[in-house]
């Protein structure tokens, strides 16, 4: 098992319980992961995907779900060269930190020469940076990117 | 082996000028900085301080690029005895204008093989630009312990 990980933490002025909903909520994660809806009743071993357009981007199984406090599930992409990785892992663990959330996303088994490590390693930026702005100030980030960017949060 | 290095991306909304002060100006970088002043005239190849409130210097080093609103790098380390014997190491920020946002790139690299400081760095900037972002698209910075840019991950 390849030991490559990314690992991205951000501090966030909100609840665990309200980032808990915007991790998990279709709703929600519609308005800062690019249009992406999140749906799973969030059971271990349940499955979950993500859904843009009408078309699912990512799927996988949860592996741990404690509310408010940690997140985990396995990640597959399901476009194109996506399908020929590794399934990969990623656990959000939320620490409340004085009046603010520590939020620490890992990422994990990832192939290092693959796909996936560039993808998401430009994606969780974009998401993590919208997800803060759209907690703290009530909107979204306006990402407007170029194409290849594009694709970067579509994966991510 | 990967290299020893810390890399940090994060999308603002503000302007690249704005940001350029946040990161350059000491009225400014007290307010998300843990109260830490930044003091240098800015040339390449001066010097680079932080200065806490009190007036002491907790990191030093030199400025290496200054391009406004694009690039700044500069090094630094800091000055405690956890530290002892490890060089400065370089940060280098880019800021590229990125639709009505802006993108900022971080990377911190040049750390001793086995030493501690990367560690600590890794630990600090997520907290120090969690709290720049903020400030620039709220007004207000974060009220981050600073227990948690020290403390365990």
């Amino acid at each position: 098992m390849s030991k490559l990980e990314f690992v991205h933490t951000t501090y966030i002025e909100t609840s665990a319980e309200k980032l808990w909903q915007a991790l998990t909520d279709g709703d929600f994660t519609e308005r800062y992961w690019f249009g992406h809806r999140v749906a799973s009743d969030w059971e271990p071993g349940s499955p979950y995907q993500f859904v843009h357009g009408g078309t699912e981007t990512i799927e996988g199984n949860v592996l741990m779900a404690d509310p408010f406090r940690r997140l985990v599930y396995t990640w597959n992409g399901c476009g194109g060269d996506a399908q020929r990785e590794p399934t990969s892992r990623v656990t959000f663990h939320l620490e409340p930190c004085g009046n603010i959330i520590k939020l620490t996303v890992t990422h994990d088994h990832l192939d290092e020469a693959g796909k996936t490590f560039r993808d998401i390693s430009g994606g969780w930026p974009m998401v993590l940076s919208s997800l803060k702005s759209l907690l703290e100030t009530g909107h979204a980030l306006n990402i407007d990117p170029p194409s290849a960017a594009i694709r970067e949060a579509a994966c991510a | 082996m990967r290299k020893p290095e810390f890399i940090y991306v994060t999308y603002i909304e503000t302007t690249p000028e704005k940001l350029w002060e946040a990161l350059t100006d000491g009225d400014f970088t007290e307010r998300y900085w843990f109260g830490v002043r930044l003091r240098s005239d800015w040339k390449a190849g001066s010097s680079f301080e932080m200065v806490r409130s009190d007036g002491s210097v907790s990191d030093a080093g030199k400025v290496v690029e200054y391009d406004p609103p694009r690039r700044l790098a500069y090094t630094f380390v800091n000055l405690s005895a956890t530290y002892k014997g490890e060089p400065p190491a370089l940060a280098t920020f880019v800021i590229e204008p990125y639709g009505k946002l802006v993108k900022l790139t971080l990377t911190h690299e040049g750390f001793a093989e086995g030493g501690k400081f990367l560690d600590g760095v890794s630990k600090g900037w997520p907290a120090i630009l969690s709290g720049l972002k903020s400030l620039l698209e709220t007004g207000r910075p974060l009220d981050v312990p600073y227990a948690a840019m020290k403390g365990e991950s």
